[in-house]
């Protein structure tokens, strides 16, 4: 399969086509969302709070039913999997949620918070267990004095690490980080990035992070998604889309986090605070109420998610984005 | 010299706890002149929320106590009123923004309702009066639509819109005084921008102070003209916003820029942290309690306390300054 040329990595997770609804809701959380993740890199989702982002994380672990469309992990689809073949993808996909103090069970010391997956997933006997839990706390940087304490016993900081802990002791090739250093103070923020960043390097893993917060993203990603109301509407690489974003909204998003707020207070930025509600009509871009480089054919048909990667270009990751302006634009172009 | 909005001075709190003193705030004192914004920035549990909440005098619990030389608003000491006393001050005089706009509303009463209360609490005459007041105050926030607004629950509203009726509750009655703990914490970035400019806004009409407590050291930067930097319960940098990102002098203050996280066309470095972790109330370092996570410390430091030194109105309190 090896080829000279530099090749794309390895896919490791494949979105295709994906779709989710809540019941009360006629309006779709993911939004036939098609995503590619890459073998060992780091791909940042943001958007704003209702965009879909948690949905998908959600979705990767077969916690939720869709609607439409298939998450390919390794080449399979998690929907269709037989229990055991899940129970195993499992083992290999991991999550780490956006409050530890909720996350973690406060009834459970630290031994058997992360012994569970290792006994749940029968990985070795108890002895092995035993050296695997005390080599992960000290990976995370806490040591042995801390197995027989309870969770309320740490700082949040301490207690991100145990959660990190918790899911890297499966050794699993994709690691879900759902806000992860969204509730921890910035100087706390800089030691768990600084963590994962070092976790990357020696596990090679693949980290899906979800963050709604571009500088943190900067950091950490070496890819980026952008969603907006439950549709993809760009990804591409981070280097790329933090000094050339394509999309419009990509533009406003980088233009708020770089801290350019608008000089009066204007109604075309309510959006940004209503979330969903303020949807009109379907059909058409969602993001063409309030897009400023809106042409009349956003508001009567679906733009479709263009690849616009060069062809020389010898990027990782794909560079699509979901907009109009770039219709003419092709592949062969370039 | 004008007399100051706010002006604390000699602020102490401690927990006592079985024959245990517990400081954790630990002699403040700063004053901020009306049509300013300061912020106050550390890390969690270094004493920011507990200055604000003994400034607004809601510690007196058992097992706190409250101590200091004065705590003025335009001038009037509000640290020895009776409770009744300090009811008539707060929400007319000084009045606070919670970071949880969703546990700070009362989930059963309408927006409008609970605006309304505040401004006939302090007198503010009959029903009329009462909501045209209510509704200026929703609308100077920036709700176009605010007879819609103030008939919602505050389950209807979105969180940004919930913090934005949070900031108009606390300036219905024009308070002198506006004390924002972490407005913006809970809030995605586009939103953050939203608040942050109106709250600047309002600040410039009403020519209000604003005490502005956040750990995010690039909001503060954005809102606030002078900043305070707070270590276990102790002031131990006074500046001005320019001055601590262009020249902290303080190491400690030099290492919470440095984990900022930048956005850069270019992949930025490895992020930077500061080494180690707060030490606990109960085993505080005696002289400086940054001493032990400090890459600048010399024997001095470990015995005895630094004082918060003024220079050209820049104060640092450390013994080997940057």
């Amino acid at each position: 399969m090896n080829t000279p040329t530099p090749a794309k990595p390895r896919t490791l997770l494949e979105i295709r086509d994906f779709s989710l609804s809540f019941r009360q809701s006629t309006q779709l959380a993911v939004d036939h969302v098609s995503l590619k993740m890459a073998a060992g890199r780091t791909l940042g989702l943001v958007g704003a709070s209702g965009a879909g982002k948690s949905s998908i994380a959600r979705a990767i672990l077969r916690l939720v039913k869709p609607d439409a469309g298939e998450i390919l992990f390794r080449g399979e689809d998690i929907y269709r999997m037989s229990a055991p073949d899940l129970k195993a993808t499992r083992q290999r996909i991991q999550m780490v949620f956006q409050d530890p103090s909720v996350s973690l069970s406060p009834r459970r010391t630290v031994e058997q918070t992360l012994l569970e997956p290792l006994q749940h997933f029968a990985i070795g006997d108890t002895d092995e267990q035993q050296g695997r839990i005390r080599e992960i706390l000290r990976t995370v940087g806490l040591d042995d004095s801390t197995l027989h304490r309870y969770p309320n016993q740490f700082s949040s900081g301490q207690q991100q690490r145990i959660a990190i802990a918790r899911a890297l002791v499966t050794e699993p090739d994709l690691l879900i980080a759902d806000e992860a250093v969204a509730s921890l103070d910035v100087s706390i923020q800089a030691q768990i990035l600084q963590l994962i960043q070092t976790l990357q390097t020696d596990f090679g893993i693949s980290i899906l992070f979800i963050s709604h917060d571009l500088a943190v993203i900067r950091q950490i990603a070496d890819d980026v998604a952008v969603m907006y109301q439950g549709q993809l509407l760009e990804q591409s690489t981070a280097d790329k889309f933090f000094s050339e974003p394509a999309h419009p909204y990509s533009k406003t998003l980088l233009s708020f986090a770089k801290g350019n707020t608008p000089g009066r207070w204007s109604g075309d930025k309510w959006h940004l605070l209503r979330g969903q509600k303020s949807l009109g009509k379907r059909a058409k871009c969602v993001y063409a109420g309030f897009c400023g480089d809106k042409l009349d054919v956003c508001e009567e048909r679906e733009p479709a998610l263009h690849d616009i990667q060069f062809k020389n270009q010898h990027a990782a990751a794909p560079h699509c984005v979901k907009c109009h302006l770039y219709d003419g634009v092709k592949n062969d172009d370039h | 010299m004008s007399i100051p909005a706010l002006k604390v001075t000699n602020l102490s709190v401690w927990f006592e706890k079985d024959s245990e003193r517990l400081k954790v705030v630990d002699q403040i004192s700063f004053s901020i002149e009306a049509g300013d914004a300061t912020g106050l920035v550390g890390e969690s549990g270094c004493g920011k929320t507990m200055t604000a909440m003994a400034i607004l005098g809601l510690l007196s619990k058992p097992g706190i106590k409250v101590c200091s030389d004065g705590i003025e608003v335009n001038g009037r000491n509000i640290s020895t009123l009776t409770t009744a006393g300090r009811r008539s001050v707060l929400g007319r005089d000084i009045a606070m923004i919670f970071q949880q706009p969703a546990t700070a509303l009362d989930p059963v009463f309408t927006i409008g309702q609970q605006i309304g209360a505040v401004y006939r609490r302090h007198g503010g005459g009959d029903k009329q009066q009462t909501r045209k007041s209510m509704l200026e105050a929703l609308e100077s926030v920036g709700f176009r639509d605010a007879r819609d607004i103030a008939a919602s629950y505050p389950h209807e509203l979105s969180g940004g819109m919930r913090q934005l009726t949070m900031i108009a509750m606390a300036t219905v009655c024009k308070p002198a005084v506006i004390i924002a703990d972490e407005p913006t914490t809970a809030l995605d970035n586009s939103t953050r921008a939203l608040i942050l400019e109106r709250l600047k806004h309002l600040q410039k009409l009403h020519r209000t102070a604003i005490l502005f407590i956040s750990h995010d050291l690039a909001v503060v930067r954005h809102i606030c003209r002078d900043v305070l930097v707070m270590y276990c319960g102790r002031l131990i940098e006074s500046t001005d916003c320019q001055n601590l990102f262009s020249h902290a002098r303080h190491p400690y203050s030099a290492g919470l820029l440095s984990c900022i996280p930048q956005i850069s066309g270019e992949r930025p470095p490895a992020i930077k942290s500061i080494p180690g972790q707060l030490p606990p109330l109960t085993d505080l370092p005696v002289g400086c309690h940054f001493a032990p996570r400090c890459n600048r410390v010399e024997a001095q430091c470990r015995t005895s306390v630094p004082a918060l030194d003024y220079e050209n109105g820049r104060g640092a309190a450390c013994f080997r300054p940057l």
